[in-house]
C-alpha cells in the first residue's frame, strides 16, 4: 500500500468514524421527542383545586410550583384501570430515578362517599411511598373533576363490590409553572410516560 | 439558526395551518332528548361542536341553531376522514327542558339524535360544565328567561378545545367554523408518521388561521 492509499485509509476512516458518531450519539438528541400523549400550547394556569389530603392537610395546585405534577382521577374500590395505572406512574417514576424528586403525581379520588384521605393516603403509598391522594366534598370534586376534563358515574356493582365507577382514565401532566401541558392516554406505557414527564423536567 | 429559518420559513410560507390547543373541554355526564346519557367519553375521538341555549329562548337560539344546522348540512364540503363530527347542543334550563320537551325541541329544527344530541344536567353540574369548563355564561333572569352570551366551541377527539366563535363577525360563522373543521380533519388525517412532526412545528410557530 502506497503512503498515498494509507493516507486515504485513514481519512475513509475517520469518516465512517464521525458519520457513526453522528448517526449514533448526535441525531437522536436533535430528533424532536414525539409525545404519547396530546400537548397543549395554551399558557392558561391549571385549574385550580383545594382538596383534602390525609392528616387533615389541605393540598392546592399552587403547593406544587417548581415541581412537574401529574394528576389522576380515581378510586379505591376501582377494580383494574385505578391500580393498573399507578401502577404504571409508579414505574415510570423508577424510570426517571433521581428525576422523580421534582415530581409530584397526585390521585384525586372520584369517590369521597368512601374515600376517605386516610383510606387514600394508604392506597396510593401502597404503589409509591411519594404518590399523594386527596378529595373533598362531592360538590368540590365535581367541579374539579370536569374542569380537568374527566368524567365519572357511578354503576350498579355486585354485593361484594359495592357500586363501580366509570370514569375518564386520562392522565394530566401540569409542568413547573402551573400549565396544564399533557392529556395522556390509559393506553401509555411506563417508558412513554417517563419520557414525557422528563420533557418537561 | 436553523430554527429561526424555519421560523421564517413557516411565517412567510404558511406551509400547514393548525387550530390552537386552546385548553381542555370539561369532562360531563348528561341526559340527552332519548332520556340516555351522554358523556364526555361518548364523544371522545369525535370532533363535537358545542352551542348552549335553552328551549323557551326564542330568536337568539333559532339563529344559533340555524348556524349549527347549516354546517352539519355542509359538512360534505369539510374531509375528516374517518373522525366523525358531532353537534351537542346543552341547555341550561333544566326545571323546563326535560328529555321530552328536548325531543319535541329537536324535531323541531331537524336534528336527527344520531349527529346532533341537545341534552342538559342537574343545575350545579351545569354550571361547572357550561360556566366553568366552556366559559359559556348564562344567567336565569327568574321568569323563565335566561341572559347568556351566544358562543359555539370547537373541540377535538383528544377532548381539547380548538375553537371558541363568541362574537358574530363580518365573516359568517358557518363559513368560518366549517373551515376550520376542515383545518382539524386535515391536522387528525396526518396525526402519524413524519407529517405528524410538520403539524407540531406548525403549533410551535402559532400558524394559526
Amino acid at each position: 500500500m502506497t503512503k498515498l492509499q494509507k493516507r486515504l485509509a485513514a481519512v475513509v476512516v475517520v469518516a465512517l468514524l464521525g458519520v457513526a458518531f453522528a448517526w449514533f450519539f448526535v441525531l437522536p438528541r436533535m430528533r424532536p421527542h414525539i409525545f404519547s400523549g396530546a400537548v397543549i400550547q395554551s399558557n392558561q394556569k391549571a385549574p385550580r383545586m383545594e382538596l383534602d389530603a390525609a392528616f387533615g392537610e389541605t393540598v392546592r395546585m399552587t403547593d406544587f410550583e417548581g415541581q412537574v405534577v401529574v394528576v389522576y382521577f380515581g378510586y379505591t374500590f376501582c377494580p383494574d384501570v385505578c391500580p393498573a395505572t399507578l401502577s404504571k406512574l409508579a414505574d415510570s417514576m423508577d424510570i426517571l430515578g433521581d428525576k422523580a424528586r421534582d415530581v409530584q403525581v397526585i390521585m384525586v379520588s372520584i369517590d369521597p362517599a368512601r374515600d376517605t384521605p386516610e383510606l387514600l393516603e394508604e392506597y396510593v403509598t401502597y404503589f409509591h411511598p411519594e404518590f399523594v391522594g386527596v378529595t373533598g366534598d362531592a360538590q368540590t370534586v365535581n367541579r374539579v373533576a370536569t374542569l380537568y376534563g374527566v368524567y365519572y358515574e357511578a354503576q350498579d356493582g355486585t354485593a361484594g363490590t359495592g357500586y363501580t365507577i366509570d370514569h375518564t382514565s386520562t392522565v394530566i401532566l401540569v409542568d413547573r409553572s402551573g400549565h396544564l401541558k399533557l392529556v395522556l392516554p390509559f393506553e401509555g406505557t411506563a417508558e412513554q410516560i417517563a419520557a414525557d414527564i422528563d420533557y418537561f423536567l | 439558526m436553523a430554527i429561526i429559518l424555519a421560523a421564517v420559513a413557516f411565517a412567510v410560507f404558511e406551509p400547514i395551518q393548525v387550530l390552537p390547543r386552546i385548553r381542555l373541554a370539561p369532562g360531563y355526564l348528561l341526559t340527552d332528548q332519548n332520556a340516555a346519557t351522554l358523556t364526555s367519553e361518548d364523544v371522545r375521538g369525535d370532533i363535537v361542536l358545542y352551542n348552549f341555549g335553552y328551549t323557551n329562548c326564542g330568536e337568539a337560539c333559532n339563529s344559533m341553531n340555524s348556524t349549527m344546522g347549516a354546517i352539519r348540512g355542509r359538512l360534505d364540503e369539510v374531509d375528516t376522514g374517518d373522525t366523525a363530527v358531532r353537534f351537542v347542543t346543552i341547555s341550561f334550563d333544566p326545571g323546563t327542558d326535560n328529555p321530552e320537551v328536548l325531543d319535541d325541541y329537536a324535531s323541531q329544527v331537524g336534528a336527527d339524535s344520531e349527529s346532533w344530541t341537545f341534552a342538559t344536567a342537574e343545575p350545579d353540574h351545569l354550571a361547572n360544565v357550561v360556566k366553568a369548563g366552556f366559559r359559556a355564561y348564562y344567567e336565569d333572569r327568574g321568569d323563565g328567561s335566561f341572559s347568556f352570551d351566544p358562543v359555539f366551541v370547537l373541540v377535538d377527539g383528544w377532548g381539547v378545545i380548538r375553537g371558541e366563535y363568541r362574537y358574530q363577525t363580518s365573516a359568517d360563522d358557518t363559513d368560518k367554523i366549517l373551515r376550520h373543521i376542515d383545518i382539524l380533519g386535515e391536522e387528525i388525517r396526518n396525526a402519524h408518521g413524519a407529517a405528524s412532526l410538520a403539524y407540531e412545528a406548525a403549533h410551535f410557530f402559532l400558524c394559526y388561521p
